[in-house]
């Protein structure tokens, strides 16, 4: 958990310092964009360092006290890919563990929302995940493989698939 | 919606246009009705005015805004003819209350040309990314070992338009919760009850919430999708947008998370009345209950097993040769290189590698600090698993627990009549929460047992002494059955007020804490069993013993039983040895049952013995409320 989320806040820093700069020069109004996103990931990790089973860390307790940070709203995007690259990364950060078994099963819930976010139609998910199983070992190579790792691989193995290449971002 | 044409309106102008929007607003009296109510979160008080729930003073456009629905109609009005930045989402008042806006532009047929509309970007770009399809309601059921989520948790998800059941995790939920600022965990209970905390809404995609809830905490979720049109939808946007601006202060028995959801779903459709039900307290499983109840709102529910129930009910699945294979491959990927497991059929295979795995990726959640060589293993096995290059076998993963609003309600009222030593009584039970032990299980969580608040009132007939013979502040037994895979650890915390009874003073009040650690485990044998063991800490302050208190310690024994499917029994004993203050000891035996008659109503027949010489038992018929 603490590494993945850790490396999360690194990766909302660095998307939101990148995008939020252009735009706050054209706009002065970029409100509770992305520089608070960053803080709000940080006490996410904050929390879950501190005590993890305990008062502090669950339910009830916000770690982030806007509605409007989400992917999407000014001062976060203005390149739809570069968001769609994000989203991703941001994902894979998050579910690492869960996409790695998916990934072997070669099927998923989480698998299908990271085929999706990759930009693969539903009606072709069925090979995505066929290709995640059969080239498991090249995609996570081992238990250290790092979620970027992971996604560059699984960009590279879209690209030279056959029925996926269509769909690869990495034309 | 945005029409951009040549502004001519100049100050005066403007200031004729609220002056003639005001007194409209005041003729058809705008501020008295409803759905302003709602927007602004008024409640009524005792004297008939208005107060706000909202405590940000930023929400509020006039000075007196939150105790004057007409002062801020007509603030708000006045302000959306400025661009000057409002609220702590830093926007025009157009855009950041942007549901009034619309509300009062609908109902006072506001002229574009001579209040222009503003363009709300990020409203906008905000609203594509919710690409809202329809909302559902997502209850997490209870989690014992957190005090603030006990009770379960509720929030919405906007669903996506274009998803499959598959990306569902991709969704965005709206989330209201306490932002805490405390790490002392006593300060934690008593700012969370008492408002100490400020209380926002966020939006978090659903794989986050689904993660810290499923997989994190193995909590059981229910998915309510709910019947809303578009328009109702957007208006639900455009005020969660709204509360952007807001805080509430947090009262974690009343204006929590499940209070604040049914106020959004009011506001898309005002014909619905859900938060007036709720007067003193707010239980999550009853505002399901309350959704569920209103005609035609919920049009499909969906459940997500958590990571524990999968694994458990995947389990049953396995014979006793696989289950042993899992055993050994959890410790020892290299099981499946080998025979016996190589010739299992590749499906069989496939099943209990996923099991593993399952197990494994539990077992990495749940450590704060996983070692390198829990991934090694992880990675192993999975490596394994993807060489069989099968599918898994398609298994339905059914609920140890039904659905909330299947259960009893929550307040209990009992009637009964017994005798203790050697004098009959009649007895008023009251009970402000939740469930016990004893109570029928469907909907609650098995083995958890959250009582607050109970009183049990007597009448002893011989003496004819009416008495307040039991209270308990809070009573909360956690048995979480170990097995060979899971080891949870069970506990229990109880504090209230008991009768003694001794020769030398008849009918004594006490005052007593207890606390204990233990272990349980389950057979499904008849229905279903579970046996528990505790070891703990005893205090008691009464006139009854030498030097006004005992304190000590021991143990409890106990077998819980479903013997039918109404009939529950709950046997138990406890031997106590107290070496500070009244240096005594104490033997209790409990034989407890219940019948259910019907969801809401059932029987009791408990009998109770302790201190050697003193006996109870009690009939009682008690109805949920």
């Amino acid at each position: 958990m603490t590494r993945k989320l850790v490396l999360l806040q690194v990766a909302v820093a660095l998307v939101c310092l990148s995008a939020t700069m252009p735009l706050a020069a054209m706009n002065p109004d970029t409100g509770p964009g992305c520089g608070i996103g960053k803080i709000a990931w940080a006490d996410y990790r904050h929390q879950k360092n501190i005590l993890p089973q305990s008062l502090m860390a669950t339910t009830n307790v916000a770690f982030s006290n806007t509605i409007g940070i989400t992917f999407g709203v000014s001062g976060c995007t203005n390149d739809g890919k570069f968001m769609a690259e994000q989203k991703a990364t941001m994902f894979a950060e998050i579910n690492f563990e869960n996409l790695s078994q998916e990934m072997a099963q070669g099927q998923g819930e989480h698998l299908a929302s990271l085929a999706t976010l990759l930009g693969v139609p539903a009606e072709h998910h069925a090979e995505f995940f066929a290709m995640t199983q059969e080239r498991y070992t090249s995609l996570i190579q081992s238990g250290e493989t790092t979620p970027v790792a992971m996604l560059k691989a699984l960009n590279a193995a879209i690209a030279g698939h056959p029925v996926l290449a269509q769909f690869s971002n990495n034309r | 919606m945005l029409v951009s044409g040549p502004v001519w309106a100049d100050a005066a102008g403007d200031d004729a246009y609220l002056k003639e929007l005001i007194r409209q607003a005041r003729e058809t009296r705008l501020s008295e009705q409803r759905y302003w109510h709602l927007l602004l979160h008024y409640r009524q008080d005792l004297t008939g005015g208005y107060t706000s729930e909202v405590d940000d003073p930023g929400f509020f456009l006039a000075p007196n805004g939150k105790t004057s629905p007409q002062a801020e109609l007509e603030a708000t009005l006045a302000k959306f003819f400025s661009d000057e930045l409002v609220g702590r989402s830093r926007q025009s008042a157009q855009c950041a209350f942007l549901a009034r806006y619309q509300w009062l532009k609908s109902q006072l047929a506001i002229d574009d040309r001579r209040l222009p509309p503003q363009r709300c970007e990020r409203f906008q770009s905000w609203l594509a990314e919710m690409n809202a399809q329809s909302i559902t309601v997502i209850f997490a059921s209870a989690f014992m070992n957190n005090p603030s989520s006990m009770f379960g948790h509720t929030f919405l998800r906007v669903d996506r338009k274009g998803q499959t059941e598959q990306t569902r995790l991709l969704d965005y939920t709206i989330h209201y919760a306490a932002q805490v600022t405390t790490e002392s965990q006593i300060a934690f209970v008593v700012l969370g009850v008492f408002g100490g905390f400020k209380g926002y809404f966020s939006a978090l995609p659903y794989y986050i919430k689904v993660q810290e809830y499923r997989d994190l905490e193995n909590r059981d979720i229910w998915e309510y999708r709910l019947n809303l049109s578009e328009d109702q939808i957007t208006r639900l946007l455009m005020h969660t947008w709204e509360l952007d601006n807001a805080y509430f202060d947090y009262f974690f028995f009343k204006e929590n998370c499940s209070y604040h959801i049914l106020s959004l779903l009011e506001v898309a459709d005002p014909r619905l009345h859900l938060t007036d039900q709720f007067v003193a307290w707010t239980i999550p499983a009853d505002t399901v209950r309350v959704i569920t109840e209103q005609p035609d709102l919920v049009i499909d529910i969906a459940y997500r097993p958590s990571r524990s129930t999968q694994i458990r009910r995947k389990r049953e699945l396995l014979s006793h040769h696989e289950d042993r294979l899992l055993l050994r491959l959890i410790e020892t990927p290299a099981v499946a290189e080998r025979e016996p497991f190589a010739s299992l059929l590749p499906d069989r295979q496939a099943f209990v590698l996923d099991l593993a795995s399952d197990y494994l990726l539990h077992r990495l959640a749940t450590d704060p600090e996983p070692s390198a060589a829990a991934r090694d293993l992880q990675h192993s096995l999975l490596v394994t698993r993807s060489r069989l290059a099968t599918a898994s076998p398609e298994t339905t993963i059914a609920p140890f627990t039904q659905r909330p609003e299947l259960g009893h309600k929550t307040s209990r009222v009992g009637l009964g009549s017994g005798w203790r030593q050697d004098e009959f009584f009649e007895e008023l039970s009251v009970r402000a929460g939740y469930h016990d032990l004893l109570d029928p299980e469907i909907g609650y969580t098995p083995g958890a047992q959250i009582e607050v608040m109970s009183f049990n009132f007597r009448h002893y007939n011989r003496r004819d002494q009416t008495r307040l013979e039991r209270f308990k502040l809070v009573d909360i037994v956690s048995l979480s059955p170990m097995d060979s895979l899971f080891k949870p650890a069970s506990w229990k915390i109880s504090a209230g007020y008991d009768t003694v009874n001794r020769a030398d003073c008849r009918y004594c009040g006490n005052v007593n804490v207890n606390g204990g650690v233990g272990a349980a485990a389950e057979t499904r044998w008849l229905r279903h069993e579970m046996y528990f063991a505790f070891a703990e800490l005893d205090a008691n302050y009464s006139h009854a013993f030498d030097e006004n208190h005992r304190v000590g310690g021991g143990g409890t024994v106990g077998w819980l039983a479903d013997l039918t499917e109404r009939w529950k029994i709950l046997l138990s004993t406890t031997y106590l040895r107290y070496p500070l203050g009244e240096d005594s000891d104490d033997w209790r035996f409990s034989f407890q049952q219940r019948f259910t008659l019907h969801k809401d109503l059932a029987l009791r027949l408990e009998f109770n013995h302790w201190d050697r010489h003193d006996n109870e038992a009690v009939l009682s018929v008690q109805v949920y409320f």
